[in-house]
């Protein structure tokens, strides 16, 4: 069997989880087993509701008050009370913090390997090979696991929520969540939300980049305003930091940050090597830019060869009426 | 002729007893502080000592310089009132005794010629001086001073008395009245000034005598990794203590803010502000603990903030050595264990890697001959330029190899050559320092000329490390053997750069290493269009990049890093030439997205460029 | 109150990384090995921990490796003030993260730590496990990616970083194990008396052999930069539309 844990995220199924059913979905086909889908813990009615539009064998819901908030004890409890009860040999989830925080504990309590961060499978005849990035990305391996069973984890974006095949899971059962007060030892508080003082762009996901070639500070708040559509954080070449237009802190480079965000999209750069080294572990690389010869376009996945001041006004329109 | 009675004798002298023991004993008390201190003074080459005295004191060199030449002047109607009324002085106090020591006849022709001139001359001085300070309040003299307004007013008062007296304005009772004033004075200022900076009247001749002539002079710090903790303790302890010249510069400094004024990091907008955080902050401690350890005194942010370009020191007027970036950071690095976040990695690279930047290989290296002992010449490369922290700056070191290879001199690279250690040793890192020098040292002692196009290595191969080891090896700038080269008539540089070219002094090469003329030697050669930057020469504005700076990445808002891309690109230049591949850098970074949209981006080159471009 | 650091010497960001002749590892000969980032937070934060805690504490710095790799690891945990070091001597590679938490917590047992704390990855294998491993094998609490800590002598406060700029606060009871997250604080800087007082401070040093590691790397491989660069042209409307697909379909990011 194959169980898929599905995480809430505010209310919703974590965008990692949807693409977990996806692998799990492959998994299943592959290894021809059975799809089970786990909703447990924080949110199970909502989560319940949405797996429901999944095709799977079994739906199991996990649901207790003393689980209703997250904590490391009570997950770790009761997974591994389901893997000892149903005994898949796979449990597939995508690598949130979540899932780093609570899965370890269940790999060691059931002394079954956690493969975590796997940014792609390779079936190999039902004997399953797991690659992973190693050394920041310089390289990559395939693993073999010599075990009978184990805990995935996935990268996101390896594998992807458009191939889930819609349906209704087969059968449903709620299962027995065994726990007790003493199993829970640490008290959580509710999540919150800090606004950034200081902003950490190594953090961010998605970066709107400034260059010179915005050329006038009066340009800028077109520029935020493209950032703010697409919930991006706004960075900036070292000249329009030099120039006062933007703090410090915004700066990627050699003598600013080094970031590595899943989309850095830049506007008026021109790419000198000072800037590229700050930002050319980037996994997608996006670059506006009227001069083609221009030396970001190298390092670019999706070459712009345009006019900024007229594009990215109608940009951000359109992001912002397909909201 | 006034007559005094014996209580006016016995009143007079106790009076000046009194003032004199104040005198003595404040200048006593400091002194002996002073002598407290580390190391010794240094007296060699006396008649450059002399010299020096002379031409700043009495020919006011340093103080009428600069933006400051009518201050100056005026500082010098006031100093000369003094020296020639010194005789005035001792007749005055003599003739209450009955021992004057002109007769009337010689003092009145004194009056004449050299009296009433000088009364007139120092009291325009005092007037104008007084006027600059308390109407136009320059900002570096800082707040009010109640010591310069008594200044003032007892200059005024006894030049005033003094013609009273000269032009028997005065008789009877108010004739002694106004010699009682002139006296009255006169002890004011035995009791003014060895408590206010109107102690560098008596104090700056000699410190300016005894100014060391390395620039800067501070002293080494050799660690013992096998030493004792009772060794380590006294290390740590004297890290906090400051040399005889130091405190004496202390106790001299007139005030003045000029180091201030030409500081890059107070132009740039930072929070150092040499005047204080490098000498007055440390006077009170001195004088409450009657002792020298007071480097934890020092201002830390301040102290982090310096690009230890040493132009505070080349303008002070009084002979001191101003920066002390390198104590208070030795003393929070070695001491503390504080260092900021972003030195941090760049010290683990030393370690580790031997360079700056953490790399394992260098390309350029693949395209330089190896040294072996039949070539005349060692090539130092120095991190910038063996892991392309400029890639531009790749071509210069091809070009000057040019030019050694157009005069026929053999060179070739050391296999292992480690960083210099230049950003341990600015940092304060003395340890990582000596790893890094103990291994250089060991291979250069086996060689003997060695060149570099990095002034920060010159300084560190040639001056530094000579206060750790014996060296036996020489070392000169690439643009001294080029202009060697050129003097030799090995080389012939034509004059071929036509546009307007100027040269940026690296403050390493111009100060440090007192080097302005064989870089212009070349360059005039080569662009007949050269002209001067405002600030050149040992006067030059720092790039902004020395004392590890260039590694600073909290960009905050500070200007220091811009300012001097800033003058080159308003002088209107075609061309900016440097000799330091970290101005070279820092040339480029600045210069291109600083230019405004209507100028022509300004080229930059290193002195090497400008002359294998021009080589016939 | 006993604190234990778990410190990974890794090969440095600069360091060029190749595939060895076995294919299965790197060649470690052109590698220069560095404390792993996050761990001088770890140890930061132990350190600050044991000076404002009020009670005489004892920071003991762990790691596991082959000596040439790891002495230096220990060295600079010593020199900047941990009071011991527990070395776990192990010349074989071992990356599978379940081994690896056993010879720790079988050397760690005995000490009865109060508290463990680790950085919340290695930058080399990336797996982010040992220190929650370690905490459920000792029957420990555990809480990562901890931005903040408020340690009193019997529990902890955590404040988790969770995605997207949201937090939370978590207490636990001691002993806990607490993975670190990189900026919590500002690493000192080894002080000259930290560092010639390293040599004196105790050092205890264990075989550690690891078990059969059930994850096995099968190889190691440069992975293949397929960088095609799509090229976007047009008149605005085209080129808008077009930056549109991408972001929402290929990228999805909106």
């Amino acid at each position: 069997m194959i169980l898929v844990v599905l995480e809430n995220q505010r209310g919703s199924i974590h965008p990692f989880s949807i693409e977990a059913v996806a692998a799990g979905q492959r998994f299943a086909s592959e290894l021809n087993c059975n799809l089970g889908i786990v909703c447990m813990g924080e949110k199970v009615d909502e989560l319940k509701s949405q797996a429901q539009n999944f095709k799977s064998s079994q739906l199991i819901i996990a649901k207790n008050p003393m689980i209703d908030m997250y904590s490391a004890d009570g997950y770790s409890k009761v997974l591994s009370n389901i893997i000892n009860e149903l005994s898949p040999k796979y449990v597939l989830m995508g690598h949130s913090y979540m899932v780093r925080d609570f899965l370890p504990r269940v790999s060691a309590k059931l002394d079954i390997p956690f493969v975590s961060d796997i940014i792609s499978v390779d079936f190999n005849n039902g004997s399953p090979l797991y690659s992973k990035q190693i050394f920041n990305a310089k390289l990559a391996t395939s693993i073999e696991l010599s075990s009978d069973q184990a805990l995935l984890s996935f990268q996101s974006a390896a594998f992807s929520s458009d191939d889930i095949e819609n349906g209704s899971p087969e059968t449903e059962i709620e299962f027995d969540v065994q726990i007790s007060d003493q199993d829970i030892r640490s008290e959580s508080e509710p999540e919150f939300q800090e606004s950034s003082s200081g902003v950490d762009l190594t953090a961010a996901e998605l970066i709107v980049s400034v260059g010179r070639g915005i050329e006038s500070e009066d340009n800028l708040p077109l520029m935020q305003s493209l950032a703010e559509s697409m919930g991006a954080e706004v960075a900036s070449s070292r000249p329009v930091v030099d120039m006062g237009w933007l703090p410090a802190y915004r700066q990627v480079g050699s003598s600013g940050q080094v970031v590595s965000p899943k989309l850095y999209f830049s506007v008026g750069i021109s790419g000198a090597i000072q800037h590229v080294v700050g930002m050319k572990g980037s996994k997608n690389i996006l670059a506006i830019n009227k001069d083609e010869d221009a030396p970001i376009f190298e390092i670019a996945d999706y070459a712009v060869i345009g006019d900024l001041m007229e594009i990215v006004p109608k940009l951000t329109e359109e992001i912002n009426n397909s909201k | 002729m006034l007559q005094f009675s014996l209580l006016e004798q016995i009143a007079l002298a106790v009076f000046l007893l009194s003032g004199v023991s104040f005198f003595l004993y404040h200048l006593l008390l400091r002194l002996k502080i002073v002598l407290k201190g580390k190391s010794d003074f240094t007296v060699n080459d006396l008649p450059k000592r002399i010299l020096r005295v002379f031409n700043e004191v009495i020919l006011h060199k340093k103080v009428a310089s600069g933006n400051r030449k009518s201050a100056g002047v005026l500082h010098a109607f006031v100093m000369y009132g003094f020296i020639f009324f010194g005789l005035i002085t001792v007749n005055h106090f003599g003739m209450a005794f009955g021992l004057p020591i002109f007769n009337e006849s010689i003092r009145h022709t004194y009056f004449l010629f050299v009296g009433a001139p000088w009364a007139i001359l120092c009291s325009i001085g005092i007037l104008g001086l007084a006027y600059r300070r308390f109407v136009t309040k320059p900002e570096a003299l800082g707040k009010f001073s109640s010591t310069s307004a008594l200044v003032s007013v007892f200059i005024v008062t006894l030049m005033t008395t003094y013609f009273i007296d000269e032009l028997h304005i005065l008789s009877g009772a108010a004739e002694k009245v106004n010699w009682w004033i002139h006296s009255g004075v006169i002890g004011g200022f035995l009791f003014l000034i060895p408590q206010s900076k109107h102690m560098h009247l008596v104090l700056s001749p000699f410190n300016i005598f005894l100014r060391p002539s390395e620039v800067p002079n501070h002293g080494a710090i050799p660690i013992d990794l096998e030493a004792s903790e009772e060794e380590l303790d006294n290390l740590l302890l004297d890290l906090s203590r400051l040399s005889k010249d130091q405190a004496l510069d202390i106790f001299t400094c007139v005030e003045c803010g000029r180091c201030t004024d030409v500081c890059p990091a107070n132009r740039g907008g930072g929070i150092l502000d040499p005047k204080y955080h490098f000498i007055l902050d440390l006077k009170n401690p001195m004088l409450e603990s009657g002792d020298v350890n007071v480097v934890d005194k020092i201002n830390v942010e301040a102290g982090w903030e310096c690009t230890t370009c040493q132009a505070c020191t080349e303008v002070c007027p009084v002979g001191n050595h101003v920066e002390k970036a390198d104590e208070i950071r030795s003393f929070q690095v070695l001491a503390e264990g504080d260092v900021p976040q972003e030195y941090q990695k760049l010290l683990r690279n030393l370690q580790e890697t031997g360079n700056t930047e953490g790399a394992s290989s260098s390309a350029i290296l693949d395209e330089l001959p190896a040294y072996t002992s039949d070539k005349e010449l060692v090539l130092w490369l120095g991190c910038f330029a063996k892991h392309a922290m400029d890639p531009n700056f790749i071509n210069s070191i091809r070009n000057f190899v040019k030019i050694l290879d157009s005069a026929g001199v053999s060179y070739g690279v050391l296999s292992n050559e480690q960083c210099s250690g230049d950003p341990a040793n600015k940092l304060g890192d003395k340890l990582t320092y000596q790893l890094l020098m103990d291994q250089n040292v060991e291979q250069l002692n086996k060689v003997k000329n060695v060149t570099s196009m990095c002034p920060h290595c010159v300084v560190n191969l040639q001056k530094e490390y000579k206060k750790y080891h014996e060296i036996k090896y020489e070392v000169k700038h690439h643009t001294q053997v080029i202009s060697e080269l050129l003097a030799e008539g090995r080389i012939d540089i034509n004059p071929g750069s036509l546009e307007k070219v100027t040269y940026h002094d690296p403050c390493n090469l111009s100060r440090t290493l007192d080097e302005v003329s064989a870089p212009r030697n070349a360059i005039k050669a080569a662009a007949p269009e050269f002209f001067e930057l405002d600030e050149n020469g040992k006067e030059t504005l720092c790039c902004g990049a020395g004392g590890a700076l260039w590694w600073k990445k909290d960009g905050g808002e500070g200007r220091t890093h811009l300012l001097r891309a800033e003058q080159v690109i308003e002088s209107k230049t075609d061309t900016v030439v440097t000799g330091c591949n970290f101005c070279y850098g820092m040339m480029n970074q600045g210069i291109g997205p600083l230019t405004p949209a209507d100028q022509e981006p300004i080229k930059v080159k290193d002195v090497a460029d400008i002359v294998a471009e021009n080589l016939s | 109150m006993k604190i234990a650091v778990l410190t990974k010497a890794i090969p440095s960001y600069e360091s060029s990384i190749r595939v060895d002749s076995s294919g299965r590892w790197i060649d470690e000969s052109v590698v220069n090995y560095v404390v792993n980032e996050s761990d001088s937070y770890a140890l930061e934060e132990a350190l600050q921990i044991k000076e404002n805690i009020g009670i005489e504490t004892e920071v003991v710095v762990v790691t596991l490796g082959s000596e040439a790799n790891t002495s230096k690891v220990i060295k600079d945990g010593l020199a900047k003030g941990a009071d011991r070091g527990i070395f776990i001597k192990n010349d074989s590679v071992t990356t599978d993260p379940l081994s690896i938490a056993k010879l720790f917590s079988e050397h760690l047992k005995s000490e009865n730590f109060d508290l463990v704390l680790s950085g919340l990855q290695s930058d080399d294998m990336g797996a982010g496990q040992t220190g929650v491993l370690i905490g459920e094998m000792l029957n420990m609490s555990t809480a990562t990616l901890a931005i903040e800590t408020q340690a009193q002598p019997d529990k902890i406060k955590v404040k988790r970083e969770l995605e997207s700029g949201w937090f939370q606060w978590v207490s636990l009871p001691l002993p806990a194990s607490i993975s670190i997250q990189s900026g919590i604080n500002e690493p000192r800087y080894p002080s000259l008396k930290g560092i010639m007082g390293a040599k004196r401070k105790e050092l205890n040093t264990y075989d550690g052999s690891p078990e059969n590691q059930s994850q096995n790397f099968v190889n190691l491989y440069v992975p293949k930069n397929e960088k095609v660069t799509e090229k976007i042209e047009g008149d605005t409307d085209t080129i808008v539309s077009k930056i549109m697909d991408v972001l929402k379909n290929k990228l999805k990011v909106i």
